[in-house]
C-alpha cells in the first residue's frame, strides 16, 4: 500500500512535473517573502531586509533540487536528462558513435546468435515429458566401450528392476513401402517394445501404440506412422486407423499417427540421429532362444521413477546384470551404464558449442576494452566540461551517473543492432551446421536470448563504462578548468590503463588466432586424409530385398549378381559392385568372434572383427587398394571353396607382419560336424569409421555369393567416368527392371559423404577463424586508438624534438616503439594464453599439437602485421608535424 | 541565546508535533519552532523544504494549497493519520533516548 501511493506520487510528478515544479517555486517564493516582510517589520530597510532573506535562505536553485530529490522524482527526470544528453553527445560525434556501435552491436549479435544456438541445443530440454527422467541404457567391457543390449537380457531388466517407471528397446529396420501406384519407398524405422511411446511420454495423436502382446513371436505385424508419411503417402486420412499397408511386402495393420514433431531421441548402431526423420515404428518380437544371449542389437531407454538418480538406476542394473551371468555365462563380463539422454543428444556437440560461446564471450570482451579506451581517450577532451559540472556543485556519484547513462546508450543502441545480427546471424548458422546436428531445427530467437542479449549489453554498458567514468569524475576542477589541459598528457594513470587494456585486447586477439589456426589445421589434415578410398565420380544407393521374395543367401545374392552384371554393362561405369557398408555411413553394428587356425588368442581376449558381404566388384568400384592377395571373383560361390577378404588393421592386429593370405579362420561357434574352414585370399586397406577416428577396427568380409546367411540390404557402388550424378535415373531402371516393387534409397555421392563427415569441423573452423579475424580487427582498432590518441597528445613534444634536429625517421621510431611494447606485450600473454587454453580444444583437434610451433607462429606473425599496419597511419601523422605550427599551438 | 544545530532525525519529529496544532505552511513552522523553543531551534529553510516533501512522499502529511494569513496563497501541511502514528511512535523512542542518555551522563 505504502510502496503503491510512493509510486504514484513519484509519478505524478514525473507526469505533471511542471505543474510541481510551479508549485516548488511558489512555496519556496512565498517563504522568501514572509521572510523579507519579517526583517521589514523588524526596522531593516527593504534592500537590506531582502539582502538577509537571501543569505538566510542559501542558493534557491539548491533548495529546490534538494525537494525534487526527496520527492523522488529526480532520480527518473535526470535519468532522461542523461538519456538526452548521451544522444546528443553520440550524435555530435558521429565517427566516435559509428565505431563503438558497430564494433559493439557485431559483438553482441555475435554472442546472442551463438547463445540462440546453445539455448536451442543445450538449454531447453527435449521435448519429451520429464525429458530429464530419461536415459539410454548400453553395455561396455573391457573392448568395447558402448555395445548394444541382447533382447533376452532387455526383457529381464525390464522385469527385475525397481529404478525405472518403464523402460523400452529400439532397433533399426528399415521398411519398403510398396503397393499402390506411387513409386516404392524405403522407410526410416524402429523395431521398438511395447510402451515405446508411453516411455518418452508422447502419446500417438490418432489411435494407439504398441502393447505387450505384439512383443510375442508371429505377432508384430503392426505400424505406427509418422505424421509426415501419414500426410505425403497417405492423404492424411484419419480412416488409414485398422488398415492394412504392404511393408517389405508383408502386410501391417496401422494401429497408430504420431503427432508432428515427434523427434527420434537418436540411436548408436544403424545411426539415424536425433530429429524427425523416423517414418515408422513398428513392434520388436522377441524370437529365437532366449537362453541363447550372445547376440547384441537392441538399445534400450528408461525413464528413471521420480526422484531415482541416475547412479542408483546404474547400480542396480549390474546388479542385475551379475545375477544374470550367473544365469548366463554369456552374460559375464558386461557392465550396463545408464547415460541420460539428454547428454546422448547433444553431448558430444556441448563442448563445441562452449567452446564457440567462450571465443565469441572474448570478442565481447575486446570490444569492450575498446569501448572503454575510445571513452577514457574521449575523457581527456571532456576534462573541461566535467571539471566545469564539478565546479559548479555536481556530486560525483553524479557525474558518474551521468557517463554511465551515457555509455549504457551506447551499449543499448549496439545492442539493437546485436539483435539484428544475431537475428540473420542464426539463419546463416543453422545453415552452416552440419547435416544431423541434434536439434538445428530447435534453435531460434527466443525470448530467452532476448533476455540474454538485454543482459550481455547491460552488462558490457557497466563494464566500459565504469572505469572510464569513475576516472573521470575524479578529475580536479582546478586543473581541468586550468587552460583546459592542453598540455597535461592525459595523467599517466590513464595512459597506464588504455596501454593495459590494449594489451589485454591484442593478447585475447592472439588467443583466438591461434586457436583459429588449430581448427584450420585439422580442418586440412581432414580434407587431405587419405580416406583409404577414392571419393571422386562414385555414386552410392542402397536396395532392399525383403524377405518374402528373397527368402535364401542365394536369392539375395543372386539379385546383386544379376544387377552389378547389368549395371557394369551401362556405358561410362567403370566399376560397379555391392556391400552391406559405406565408408563413413556409420557402423552397421555387425561383429564376429572366429577361431585361427593354429592360433590361441590372449587370455580374456577372443578374435574378433567386424563382418560385412561385398560382391567382386565392390573393392574396386570404392577404390580400396588391395594389399596382399586377390580380391573376390565370380569364382567365389556356393560350392567353391570359401574365402574371406581382411582389412589392414585386422591382418596387423592377429597375424602382425606375417602375410595371412592363405591362413585359415573358422566363424561358426560349437560346429556340429567339426571346423569349418574359410581360407583368407586378399587384404585390402584401412577405411576408419570416420575421418577423425584414431584407428580403423578389425574387418572382413565374405564375397556376396557365399553369404553365410541372409545379407538383404546391400549398398551399391558405381565409379563413373565422370559426374555420376545422371547413373541415379539409370539404377532406378535397372533395378526396376528386375524387380519393379524395389525401392532405390540413400542416393548420394561419395564425395558428399565425405564432405558432410569433416562438416564439424569446417563449422569449428570457419566461426572460430570469423570471431578470431572479428578480434583481431577491433584489436587493431585498438591499437590505432591509442596510438593515434597518444600522437595527438605528443604533438607538441614532436615538434620540439623536430625544432631541435630530430629527423622525421626518430620520430617515427619514437611512435613505433610505443606501438611494439604494447603489441610484444599483448602477443607474449596471448601465447600463453593460448597454450594454457588449448587444452580445451583437445577433443576437436585432428593431426596437430594443441602447441603447434608452426601455428603459434602464423598467429603471432598475422598479429604482429596488423598491429604494425594499424599504428602506422597514426605513425606518419606524427612525422609530419610542423615544429612551428605545433610548438605555436602551444 | 546561542542556537544549537539540530540532532540527526529531530527535524521530522520537530515538524510533526508542530503540525499537530492544525495545519500550516513551512514558513510558519519554522517560526513557531523557534519561538517556542526560546529562538534556540533555528530549522535552515535548506532542510525544512526538502524534509516537508520527504513527509509528504512518506504520507505522514498531507498538503493542501491555502490563504495565508497576510492573504497570500501558500502550501499548507496537514498531519495524516499515519502521521499521528508517526509521531507517537518517534516521541516515544525520543523520550527513551533522552532519559537513556540523560543515565548515562548522571553515572558516575
Amino acid at each position: 500500500m505504502s510502496m503503491l501511493s510512493d509510486l504514484r506520487f513519484r509519478m505524478r510528478g514525473l507526469f505533471q512535473s511542471r505543474e510541481t515544479e510551479a508549485e516548488l517555486e511558489d512555496e519556496l517564493r512565498f517563504h522568501f517573502e514572509n521572510e523579507v516582510e519579517k526583517h521589514s517589520k523588524e526596522g531593516l530597510p527593504k534592500e537590506e531586509a531582502r539582502r538577509r532573506a537571501r543569505l538566510d535562505f542559501g542558493g534557491q536553485s539548491q533548495v529546490a533540487e534538494d525537494c525534487r530529490e526527496a520527492r523522488g522524482t529526480s532520480l527518473l527526470t535526470s535519468l532522461l536528462q542523461d538519456i538526452r544528453y548521451a544522444w546528443r553527445q553520440l550524435r555530435a560525434n558521429p565517427a566516435f558513435a559509428v565505431v563503438m556501435i558497430l564494433t559493439l552491436g557485431l559483438s553482441i549479435g555475435a554472442n546472442s546468435a551463438i547463445f540462440s544456438v546453445i539455448e536451442g541445443v543445450l538449454i531447453q530440454s527435449l521435448p519429451y515429458s520429464h525429458a530429464d527422467r530419461l536415459a539410454y541404457l548400453y553395455l561396455s567391457d573391457k573392448n568395447f566401450p558402448k555395445f548394444a543390449l541382447n533382447p533376452f537380457d532387455f526383457r529381464d531388466y525390464r522385469a527385475r528392476n525397481k529404478s525405472f517407471e518403464s523402460m523400452a528397446g529400439m532397433t533399426r529396420g528399415d521398411l519398403q513401402l510398396s503397393g499402390g501406384s506411387s513409386r516404392p519407398l524405403m522407410l526410416h524405422g524402429f523395431r521398438v517394445t511395447a510402451g515405446y511411446f508411453e516411455m518418452l511420454g508422447v502419446s500417438p495423436a490418432l489411435g494407439h501404440g504398441f502393447e505387450r502382446k505384439a512383443e510375442l513371436p508371429g505377432n508384430g505385424y503392426e505400424v505406427v506412422l509418422s505424421n509426415r508419411i501419414w500426410r505425403s503417402r497417405f492423404g492424411a486420412s484419419p480412416q488409414i486407423i485398422g488398415q492394412r499397408v504392404m511393408l517389405n511386402d508383408q502386410p501391417y495393420t496401422v494401429v497408430g499417427i504420431m503427432p508432428a514433431g515427434m523427434q527420434h531421441p537418436g540411436n548408436f548402431y544403424q545411426p539415424l540421429p536425433y530429429g524427425q526423420d523416423v517414418d515408422v515404428w513398428y513392434p520388436f518380437t522377441f524370437d529365437g532362444n532366449p537362453a541363447r544371449r550372445g547376440s547384441h542389437f537392441l538399445e534400450g531407454i528408461g525413464r528413471l521413477k521420480p526422484g531415482v538418480t541416475l547412479a542408483e538406476a546404474d547400480a542396480e542394473m549390474n546388479s542385475i546384470q551379475a545375477e544374470l551371468a550367473r544365469e548366463y555365462p554369456v552374460d559375464a563380463g558386461w557392465q550396463v551404464h545408464a547415460i541420460s539422454l539428454d547428454s546422448e543428444v547433444v553431448g558430444s556437440s556441448r563442448e563445441m558449442l562452449l567452446i564457440l560461446l567462450g571465443a565469441v564471450g572474448m570478442v565481447l570482451l575486446i570490444a569492450c576494452a575498446n569501448a572503454a579506451n575510445l571513452l577514457l581517450s574521449r575523457a581527456a577532451t571532456r576534462r573541461r566540461e566535467i571539471a566545469i559540472r564539478v565546479a559548479l556543485g555536481a556530486r560525483r556519484s553524479r557525474v558518474i551517473r551521468q557517463l554511465l547513462t551515457e555509455s549504457l546508450v551506447m551499449a543499448f543502441v549496439g545492442g539493437a543492432l546485436g539483435l539484428a545480427v544475431a537475428w540473420g546471424g542464426v539463419r546463416a548458422l543453422v545453415s552452416l551446421l552440419p547435416v544431423g546436428f541434434p536439434r538445428a531445427d530447435e534453435i531460434h530467437i527466443s525470448g530467452a536470448v532476448f533476455a540474454f542479449t538485454f543482459l550481455i549489453t547491460t552488462a558490457a554498458g557497466l563494464l566500459f563504462g565504469l572505469v572510464p567514468a569513475v576516472q573521470s569524475s575524479r578529475s580536479d576542477p582546478r586543473q581541468g578548468l586550468h587552460e583546459g589541459g592542453r598540455t597535461t598528457k592525459g595523467g599517466d594513470g590513464s595512459s597506464r590503463l588504455r596501454n593495459a587494456l590494449v594489451v589485454a585486447e591484442v593478447s585475447l586477439a592472439c588467443a583466438l588466432l591461434v586457436g583459429a589456426g588449430l581448427m584450420l589445421r585439422t580442418f586440412l589434415n581432414l580434407l587431405h586424409l587419405n580416406p583409404g578410398f577414392q571419393q571422386q565420380h562414385v555414386l552410392t544407393a542402397s536396395v532392399f530385398l525383403p524377405e518374402v521374395q528373397y527368402k535364401s543367401p542365394a536369392s539375395i545374392a543372386y539379385f546383386y549378381d544379376e544387377l552389378m552384371g547389368n549395371l557394369r554393362a551401362l556405358p561410362g561405369v567403370q566399376a560397379a559392385g555391392a556391400g552391406t557398408d559405406v565408408p563413413f555411413s556409420g557402423y552397421d553394428e555387425n561383429l564376429g568372434g572366429f577361431t585361427i587356425e593354429g592360433k590361441v588368442p590372449p587370455p580374456d581376449q577372443e578374435f574378433h572383427g567386424r563382418y560385412h558381404v561385398a560382391t567382386p566388384g565392390y573393392f574396386s568400384a570404392l577404390g580400396i587398394p588391395l594389399l596382399s592377395g586377390r580380391f573376390f571373383s565370380e569364382a567365389d560361390k556356393a560350392g567353391s571353396p570359401s574365402v574371406v577378404i581382411l582389412n589392414h588393421t585386422m591382418a596387423k592386429r592377429y597375424w602382425g607382419d606375417k602375410d595371412p593370405v592363405g591362413s585359415r579362420i573358422d566363424f561358426v561357434e560349437d560346429h556340429p560336424t567339426g571346423k569349418a574352414w574359410v581360407t583368407v585370399v586378399g587384404v585390402v586397406g584401412d577405411v576408419k569409421d570416420k575421418p577423425s577416428s584414431p584407428d580403423a577396427e578389425p574387418a572382413f568380409w565374405w564375397p556376396s555369393l557365399q553369404q553365410p546367411w541372409a545379407f538383404p540390404e546391400m549398398s551399391v557402388v558405381m565409379r563413373a567416368n565422370a559426374d555420376p550424378g545422371s547413373l541415379a535415373e539409370e539404377l532406378r531402371d535397372e533395378v526396376k527392371r528386375l524387380d519393379p516393387s524395389l525401392a532405390v534409397a540413400n542416393v548420394r555421392q561419395l564425395d558428399q559423404i565425405v564432405e558432410s563427415s569433416i562438416a564439424t569441423p569446417r563449422f569449428a573452423f570457419v566461426l572460430v577463424g570469423l570471431f578470431a579475424g572479428l578480434a583481431i580487427l577491433l584489436a587493431a582498432i585498438g591499437i590505432y586508438g591509442v596510438i593515434a590518441y597518444s600522437v595527438s597528445q605528443r604533438t607538441a613534444e614532436f615538434g620540439l624534438r623536430m625544432a631541435l634536429g630530430a629527423q622525421r625517421a626518430d620520430v617515427l621510431r619514437l611512435v613505433l616503439r610505443q606501438a611494439a611494447w604494447l603489441t610484444t606485450g599483448g602477443i607474449a600473454i596471448g601465447v600463453i594464453l593460448a597454450v594454457a587454453l588449448g587444452q580445451l580444444l583437445k577433443d576437436l583437434v585432428y593431426g596437430v599439437s594443441l602447441t603447434d610451433p608452426a601455428t603459434i607462429l602464423a598467429a603471432v606473425a598475422i598479429a604482429a602485421v596488423i598491429a604494425v599496419v594499424a599504428c602506422l597511419v597514426p605513425a606518419r601523422r606524427a612525422t609530419g608535424v610542423n615544429p612551428v605550427i605545433a610548438l605555436r599551438a602551444e | 541565546m546561542t542556537s544549537l544545530d539540530l540532532p540527526q532525525g529531530t527535524l521530522d519529529l520537530l515538524i510533526l508535533r508542530t503540525l499537530l496544532a492544525g495545519p500550516q505552511h513551512g514558513w510558519a513552522i519554522s517560526e513557531r519552532v523557534q519561538q517556542v523553543s526560546g529562538n534556540v531551534l533555528r530549522i535552515q529553510q535548506g532542510s525544512l523544504y526538502p524534509a516537508l516533501h520527504r513527509l509528504e512522499r512518506r504520507g505522514w502529511v498531507k498538503a493542501k494549497w491555502g490563504v495565508s494569513d497576510n492573504n497570500r496563497r501558500a502550501k499548507y501541511y496537514d498531519l495524516t493519520r499515519s502521521g499521528q502514528r508517526q509521531l507517537q511512535d518517534e516521541t516515544e523512542s525520543w523520550g527513551k533516548l533522552i532519559s537513556a542518555v540523560a543515565l548515562v551522563l548522571e553515572s558516575e
